[in-house]
């Protein structure tokens, strides 16, 4: 097991890429905490398919945009599992790969891109100033943040959430760059569009099929793709590595 | 199967004989080394010393000061080139007999010999010498005598082993003064000094007359009866029980010069946590808990850490373990002997006992191995450690007020690696020179101390001296016994 009694945090974890990354984590050994924020219902499921597959998980209720709650979830982890390994942050503002409802740069106001930056940028900075301390003590940690391939590749100018996941990049580096003296490493994964998640089911058939077309592999990405890639920059596999962004979509994105 | 080769681990005139020898086996290189020493006898000691003493009236004693300082300059540029036999054969031999990191040894060994190159020597020389032909002939002094300085015509050195090439400190000084060297090493680094000698002797054949180097038991006294006795001065690098030991069968009327246990420290100011230093700080702070596992009484065991930098003591700590496990990888800490290995352990649970007991205690440490082990201490104090890579961080709020915490350990106080300011530097070393802190250095050169320092707040040459003074009274008195005077 790859994981072995490492604890783990996955933000937004009820559902899609964060829900396979949690039940994979536990798979692999680890102790998950699936964080929500509203889908109560999906989390209990999430961390119910994980005990019925013999890993340990359980589901703790906090908006990552908010500080307070955040500090009392790793407060919580702490008290229960003294330690905090991994933080996977995959939590964002709710987006919809909608082509049709696609703002365009003239119409499109400032709050669509403060929101995602909110929920992406803001959501792993309280996740991160929280956790980090607790990484300090231990002499190590696994950071590993959530992005997009539509930074390097915008096939579809999702203005909003393309500038945020671009500032999670920048942060990513950042954060590698000074917590590497601590013996943390900061990742980030960068999916393709990634189906099914609740994000990407409004991206119709055609969107799909041309995004296939150009990918050397010829299929979408899928949660397990992302879940493997996270449970590899979470293990003791990954080493010296940090400050990375990997592209999981298939070749979309090269270099 | 693996070739073997015989090498001495001993130095003596040639046409000595010795009754019987013993081997140690060392591996290294895929080859095996038979290091070859004598195992000598009271008797053998004596008519040893007996012809040091009349190689340095025939040798030594006739050459000048300058002729000294050219010819061990000479033997000490063979070390500084990479291509020179047998620093290649030290290289090769020296981590295996010693367990440091083949790295290490190679790196260290090339910038310490470079502490005596020509110029430096003539720096010990002026350092503490204003004229060091003094040592050759009479010389004018500004009060009106004329004075020469004698060096002890032999001296008998117990070199420690903990630290590669570091016997030569010594053999060089002793050599400036003119005595012959009876050196008795530690098995545990027998073959430095000795090759030493030996680029001595390529530099002029003369000299091998004047050194013996043999390793035997530390504590052996017939042996060390007969060397404290009938050399001139004594000189003993080692543990307190070594130093007391000889120390009480040195003659009261002969030189004794003793280099004991010590202590050294670092104290790290704010103003070297700021967010544009911190990180050089640290890798400083590594480098010297690290070259050559502290077993060099120049390491720090301890570092007070101010309050109030960018980071704060704890951060400190916590990236100093970060910074250890990146030297474990690079330059891995010797193995250790089972007593060394069972003092960390107990180190260790002790201070997992105390952190249970003490919130403002943390243990840092290499998981399944004893590697390196950083205790952190949230309030000021001072505490010695087992070495190996193991040391305590004390938070303090003000340096200022590290002096309390040290006035206990005085006798023992050596360097303090102190990274502060240029406002406080002087200040803060006149209240450390005070608790009898010797050496002031700068962090990540703790190890090296410069050609030139008080070694222990001490001379280096001038302790070994003895001076002979005409007075001027003298000088006129002789004036009109000339028969050529008016």
């Amino acid at each position: 097991m790859l994981l072995k009694q490492k604890v783990a945090l996955v933000t937004g974890s009820g559902r899609g890429i964060g829900a396979a990354i949690a039940a994979q984590f536990a798979q692999e050994g680890a102790i998950v905490v699936v964080n929500l924020l509203q889908y109560r219902e999906r989390a209990e499921a999430t961390v119910k398919r994980i005990r019925e597959a013999g890993g340990t998980a359980i589901a703790l209720q906090a908006d990552v945009t908010r500080a307070d709650e955040v500090n009392q979830l790793v407060k919580q982890i702490w008290a229960e599992f003294s330690g905090l390994d991994i933080v996977v942050n995959n939590a964002l503002s709710h987006y919809r790969f909608d082509p049709k409802q696609l703002e365009l740069l003239t119409t499109i106001p400032w709050q669509s891109y403060q929101t995602q930056l909110n929920g992406s940028l803001g959501g792993a900075y309280n996740v991160c100033h929280a956790a980090l301390p607790v990484m300090m003590t231990q002499g190590s940690g696994r950071i590993i943040n959530i992005a997009s391939n539509l930074v390097q590749f915008p096939v579809i100018p999702y203005h909003d959430y393309i500038t945020a996941k671009a500032a999670l990049i920048g942060y990513t580096r950042s954060l590698a760059s000074e917590a590497g003296a601590y013996g943390i490493l900061a990742n980030a994964i960068a999916p393709g569009l990634t189906y099914p998640t609740d994000s990407s089911r409004a991206t119709p058939e055609d969107t799909r099929e041309a995004i296939i077309k150009l990918t050397p592999t010829k299929r979408l990405t899928v949660p397990a793709d992302v879940a493997g890639c996270a449970t590899f920059l979470a293990s003791d596999l990954c080493r010296n590595l940090t400050g990375q962004c990997l592209s999981v979509d298939g070749g979309l994105v090269m270099g | 199967m693996a070739t073997e080769t015989s090498l001495d681990i001993f130095f003596a005139p040639e046409g000595t004989t010795f009754s019987q020898f013993k081997m140690l086996p060392v591996a290294a290189d895929g080859k095996t080394y038979q290091l070859r020493y004598p195992l000598v006898t009271p008797e053998e000691l004596t008519a040893l010393i007996s012809q040091l003493q009349q190689a340095q009236a025939e040798v030594l004693a006739p050459l000048s000061v300058n002729d000294l300082v050219t010819k061990l300059g000479k033997a000490v540029a063979y070390w500084t080139d990479p291509n020179y036999p047998l620093r290649q054969l030290a290289e090769r031999l020296l981590p295996a007999i010693t367990g440091y990191n083949a790295e290490t040894v190679r790196l260290e060994l090339k910038r310490f010999v470079r502490v005596f190159r020509k110029k430096e020597l003539q720096r010990f020389l002026e350092t503490e010498l204003d004229q060091p032909a003094i040592l050759d002939d009479f010389h004018p002094q500004k009060s009106g005598q004329l004075t020469r300085a004698y060096g002890p015509e032999t001296v008998f050195q117990v070199f420690s082993g903990n630290i590669p090439g570091l016997q030569i400190w010594s053999l060089v000084m002793t050599t400036l003064v003119k005595a012959s060297t009876l050196g008795k090493t530690s098995l545990s680094e027998p073959l430095f000094p000795v090759l030493f000698i030996r680029s001595l002797v390529q530099v002029d054949p003369r000299l091998a007359a004047c050194f013996v180097i043999l390793p035997w038991k530390g504590g052996t006294k017939p042996l060390e009866t007969v060397a404290a006795r009938q050399t001139a001065a004594t000189i003993v690098y080692g543990s307190d029980q070594a130093v007391t030991s000889i120390g009480k069968l040195v003659p009261l009327d002969h030189r004794f010069l003793h280099y004991g246990h010590k202590i050294s420290f670092a104290m790290i100011g704010r103003e070297a946590l700021t967010p544009d230093h911190y990180l050089t700080t640290i890798k400083q702070v590594a480098d010297d808990i690290t070259i050559y596992d502290q077993q060099s009484c120049l390491s720090a065991q301890t570092i007070l850490v101010e309050a109030g930098g960018a980071v704060t003591p704890l951060m400190v700590a916590q990236l100093l373990a970060t910074e250890l496990e990146n030297a474990q990888l690079k330059r891995p800490r010797a193995q250790l002997t089972q007593a060394e290995a069972a003092a960390l352990v107990r180190f260790r649970s002790e201070n997992d006992l105390a952190a249970l007991a003490d919130s403002q205690i943390k243990v840092f440490a290499s998981k399944q191995s004893t590697a390196w082990t950083v205790v952190y201490h949230g309030q000021p104090g001072f505490a010695g450690s087992p070495l190996n890579r193991t040391v305590h961080i004390f938070q303090i709020p003000h340096l200022e007020q590290a002096p309390t915490y040290l006035t206990v350990y005085r006798p023992y106080l050596q360097s303090c690696g102190l990274a502060v300011g240029p406002e406080r530097l002087l200040r803060l070393a006149a209240q450390l020179g005070k608790v009898g802190v010797g050496r002031i250095c700068a962090l990540g050169e703790m190890t090296r101390a410069q050609a030139g320092w008080h070694h222990d707040g001490q001379f280096n040459l001038l302790d070994l001296l003895r001076f002979v003074d005409i007075e001027h009274q003298a000088e006129l008195a002789a004036e009109p016994l000339d028969p050529d005077v008016e």
